[in-house]
């Protein structure tokens, strides 16, 4: 990535941080009480953007286990920076849930009272595996160039690097090897791991009762898909910006437009079932993505912007690079869209008749806009990953981690 | 006759079928409720009589009176459906704590522990009735102005009402600046503490026109079983398989 390109996308995260700054504020002295949610629409802009970040982990999850599992060498050179953007992102996710939730400070329960039926258990359980063994498997890819690093008196604050090196000043070709039989042994549980992750997450909804749009066996699966398009979106677009690999793109971007596919099949699949079941609260729960206020998000934002012209560009200008990574981008940055469109609209629908009559409040209303202070908090979220991905392709070997990993692979 | 014309008011054969209830082992009672749907009026009291009980904030609710328009155009008529927290004997939303701050009691409430609950509102979202509210910690007297003096102003207004601690689960709630019960999930727990001192629940004894049967639902001399088998009787989303202890009579 040239400099100017990269002091930009800094300034942008800066930018976004101290606008941020100022929700984030209001929330934490302030409270729940500034958020818009009510207790009809418990879940919202900040739940779908917890999945938004689940989505993104998944192209990076894909890349790392079709390198070090599979060993298919073209990635090879995107492999470190891949297993780097599964852990910020896994981290800006659980940021934000645990902004999301009441008791922030109780979130240990989760481990020390587990109720082992619920799948937000299983998530969190998953979510933490999931970060554990991306950081080992980061820290193992990119060792030894930190002990390259440590040793090196060019390198600003050596001493970080020494204490991240713990204690080692020689990387041998016995390191190596170990190092990389850690790797793939890490990949290697990832897989289970991961799919269980990104099912977990799904199942969260999908067991719901009486929740039209989110109870159904497809919905596990339609996060598996999505989350695979986006994310590989995500790596497409930074293979590009940080590691210009046309190779590379090309055929990853192959697989998303094929996944693309199938993950609109699999929702036309979702609306035209639900459709058919003809019951009141089902048509009222799906006519709401399709027809309702926010009608606009669904068939402009989600279906033409982030899924019918990526699918054009990606069919139409399958050897330009630069366009696929244009493509990429509409993906990533419309994917909000298509979680919101599937969090929202499903709360959005009285349970029972008459309940909109019968005791009036705020909070107990099916409308739900994200106010300033959502936003805001969003914003500053949003801001602080892509600051700490920036400022880690810079402090860390990430890039340089990647060169040479073709005869690892 | 006898059976259309009771000889004494409701409340006192509850009240007695209380104390009775109240002398068997704890783990031999199961609490129900039945909810006779021709005499509710709509008054909505004991929507008010729960919000008093338990110091309910803005936009908490834990009993509220849905309003159902039947029938069509000339033929149309209406209906009040009083909907408390159903306490399903099959509860989707003690499943669905990840912290099991939330479970059924064995003399079968659903309740929650404040000081577990994490806030996660994944109760909120599994309970297919929306019987539970999350507590935003809002004031009613958040935009009162302050005023000089003892008597009037924010603060004197809050003391005389929502500042008081409210006494779910027997304990007091004095704190509504953070601590819990702000930022949990909030629901009906059958009054347990006005139970537990020999008490109907606040919307049983607030209910003007007796269409709120409380009780033992094991006790066959009680009224709340004998309205059990009434034929009128059927519970709300039966298809769900949530078993609810709330039953109500057509």
């Amino acid at each position: 990535m040239n400099e100017k390109f990269f002091k930009t996308l800094l300034g942008v995260a800066v930018l976004g941080l101290i606008i941020g700054t100022g929700g984030l504020i209001n929330f934490l002295v302030y409270g729940k009480s500034t958020l818009a949610l009510g207790s009809y629409i418990p879940w919202g802009l900040w739940v779908a953007l917890y999945t938004f970040f689940l989505g993104l982990t998944a192209g990076a999850f894909l890349v790392t286990i079709l390198t070090y599992v599979f060993r298919i060498k073209i990635f090879s050179g995107i492999g470190p920076l891949s297993a780097f953007t599964v852990v910020v992102t896994i981290i800006a996710e659980m940021l934000i849930i645990t902004l999301d939730i009441g008791h922030p400070l109780r979130i240990y329960r989760m481990f020390t009272a587990p109720n082992f039926k619920s799948m937000i258990f299983w998530m969190g359980l998953f979510t933490l595996a999931m970060l554990i063994i991306y950081i080992l498997e980061t820290y193992y890819l990119l060792r030894e160039e930190i002990i390259h690093w440590s040793q090196d008196p060019g390198i600003k604050n050596r001493k970080v690097y020494q204490s991240m090196a713990l204690g080692r000043t020689a990387y041998t070709e016995e390191d190596r090897q170990q190092d990389h039989r850690r790797v793939r042994l890490l990949s290697l549980i990832s897989i289970p791991v991961g799919l269980f992750f990104y099912g977990s997450n799904g199942a969260v909804f999908a067991v719901l009762l009486n929740r039209p749009i989110w109870n159904s066996t497809l919905t596990p699966l339609l996060f598996i898909i999505s989350a695979l398009v986006s994310g590989g979106a995500l790596i497409v677009l930074l293979t590009f910006m940080f590691k210009r690999d046309d190779a590379v793109i090309h055929l990853l971007a192959r697989t998303i437009r094929f996944l693309l596919v199938v993950m609109l099949i699999l929702e036309f699949l979702h609306f035209f079932i639900s459709y058919q079941w003809d019951v009141l609260y089902i048509v009222t729960a799906l006519d709401l993505i399709l027809y309702g206020h926010y009608w606009w998000n669904f068939w402009f934002v989600h279906l033409v912007l982030g899924s019918l012209v990526p699918l054009y560009l990606m069919i139409r200008y399958h050897d330009n690079a630069r366009v696929l990574a244009w493509a990429c981008f509409l993906i990533v940055f419309t994917f909000i869209a298509f979680r919101l469109s599937f969090v929202i609209p499903d709360q959005a629908v009285y349970k029972l008749e008459g309940l909109q009559m019968s005791y009036f409040h705020e909070r107990l209303r099916t409308t739900y806009v994200p106010n300033l202070t959502e936003w805001l908090v969003a914003v500053w979220v949003i801001s602080l990953g892509l600051l700490a991905f920036l400022l880690g392709t810079r402090w860390l070997p990430v890039i340089q981690a990647g060169r040479g990993e073709e005869e690892h692979v | 006759m006898a059976r259309d014309l009771p000889q004494e008011d409701p409340l006192i054969r509850m009240q007695r079928d209380l104390k009775r209830a109240l002398k068997k082992k704890p783990t031999d009672i199961k609490w129900g409720m039945v909810i006779d749907i021709a005499k509710c009026i709509g008054c909505h009291a004991c929507t008010i009589g729960c919000v008093a009980e338990n110091k309910l904030p803005p936009g908490v609710v834990y009993r509220v009176v849905l309003e159902e328009e039947t029938g069509h155009y000339p033929f149309v008529g209406r209906r009040f459906v009083p909907r408390p927290c159903l306490h399903c004997q099959n509860p989707p939303c003690t499943k669905a704590c990840p912290v099991t701050a939330t479970w059924k009691t064995e003399q079968g409430a659903v309740i929650v522990d404040y000081n577990k609950c994490i806030g996660c509102r994944y109760c909120l979202v599994a309970c297919p009735y929306a019987a539970r509210t999350s507590d935003f910690g809002e004031w009613y007297t958040a935009e009162t102005a302050e005023l000089p003096g003892k008597l009037y102003g924010q603060k004197a207004a809050a003391n005389g009402y929502e500042a008081h601690p409210a006494a779910e689960y027997g304990q007091k709630w004095p704190d509504r600046n953070g601590g819990s019960p702000v930022g949990n999930a909030r629901k009906c727990h059958f009054c347990l503490h006005r139970l537990k001192v020999g008490m109907l629940p606040a919307c049983t004894t607030s209910c003007i026109g007796r269409a709120t049967i409380f009780g033992d639902r094991t006790d066959p001399h009680s009224l709340v079983y004998e309205m059990i088998g009434s034929p009128r009787v059927y519970v709300l989303k039966e298809e769900l398989g949530t078993r609810p202890s709330v039953y109500y009579l057509k």
